[in-house]
């Protein structure tokens, strides 16, 4: 066995999951019969209930357009796409060196950005958020509405 | 946490498998060689990814598999330093945390990477085991299995493989992640939220 080239690209989680989707994996009793080995189903049952699990590709390019001008390393765009922190304290461990490189009004900004950009995780509806009280979100109010 | 590698492999296609399309035997060959193990410094592999060559089926004289050169991409668990990952809690005991995400086991906290100041409350039934807590503007926030918990990766490694190993020693672990709790936002996600 040779390794060619041991990185040819990062996969954010929704790219896993999206793969593993088109294979056939899913939470149904049909997953017996899709050609999907069952460690790649334990994969797909973590991601399923992380916060990607309701990501788009277009949500997901829409962050990283609007993301530049923060001038983040592709790691911490990574982190975050993968996270999708909701509010300045988990953010912060995302970011290194957040205080030197931001001020305080960018990262609340950058905060603000990702919840509305990226979808909601389904189980986190009912916790309440302080930094984001005044701004909801289409999808926030959907859900809160049902 | 994922990333893609370029692998070449030289595999044999045992003579069984001579009807099927030459793709499809040769993904499920590699789906059986390399699903589910781990590549020393590459990581766990998860999945074929995709196929992007196959050449050279030739036959050595005296067999009757045909060999073939792929390169095909796998997919890879290997989280870089530094990477935010949520897990639940396995077991917790004086040398520290044991954290599991569903596919993957061996992720350590020792105690000095746990939050500061953290101690540790003995469970009378069992004594190597117990529940940290953190003591915080005198408060006490115990790490129960109850939510998730979002650690830092600090560093991987990849133990070789021993020789030997005593009968009641646990299982050998190719790769083990050791993961960090010390810092603002990370910890039981109920801590933060």
């Amino acid at each position: 066995m040779k390794i060619v080239q041991a990185n040819a690209g990062a996969l954010t989680n929704f790219e896993v999951l999206d793969f593993l989707r088109s294979r056939g994996a899913s939470t149904d009793p049909t997953r017996v019969i899709a050609p999907v080995a069952p460690s790649e189903f334990k994969v797909y049952d973590y991601l399923v209930q992380s916060a990607v699990c309701n990501q788009t590709r277009e949500s997901i390019n829409e962050f990283l357009k609007r993301c530049e001008k923060y001038d983040l390393a592709n790691a911490e765009k990574l982190n975050i796409i993968n996270i999708r922190p909701s509010s300045l304290v988990e953010i912060d461990p995302i970011i290194e060196e957040c205080e030197k490189r931001m001020k305080s009004e960018d990262v609340e900004e950058l905060v603000e950005m990702v919840v509305q950009v990226l979808p909601e995780h389904p189980a986190s509806v009912g916790i309440e958020r302080g930094t984001d009280v005044d701004k909801i979100s289409p999808d926030q109010e959907l859900m809160e509405a049902n | 946490m994922f990333f893609l590698s370029l692998i070449e492999h030289t595999l044999c296609l045992p003579p069984h498998l001579l009807n099927l399309p030459l793709d499809e035997a040769i993904k499920g060959e590699l789906e059986t060689l390399f699903l589910d193990k781990v590549i020393p410094n590459l990581g766990l592999c998860i999945s074929i990814y995709d196929i992007r060559d196959i050449k050279d089926g030739f036959i050595y004289p005296g067999d009757g598999a045909s060999t073939y050169t792929v390169q095909f991409r796998l997919v890879m668990f290997r989280p870089f330093v530094g990477e935010i990952i949520v897990g639940k809690l396995k077991s917790s005991d004086a040398n520290g945390l044991k954290l599991s995400i569903s596919f993957f086991d061996d992720i350590h906290i020792p105690v000095h990477l746990l939050p500061n100041p953290s101690s540790l409350m003995p469970n009378p039934e069992n004594k190597h085991q117990g529940v940290w807590s953190w003591e915080f503007q005198d408060e006490q926030y115990p790490i129960d299995g109850k939510d998730e918990i979002r650690f830092r990766v600090h560093s991987i490694s990849y133990p070789p493989i021993p020789i030997e190993q005593e009968k009641e020693a646990k299982p050998f672990a190719p790769m083990v992640i050791t993961g960090s709790l010390d810092y603002d936002g990370l910890g039981p996600i109920s801590w933060w939220v």
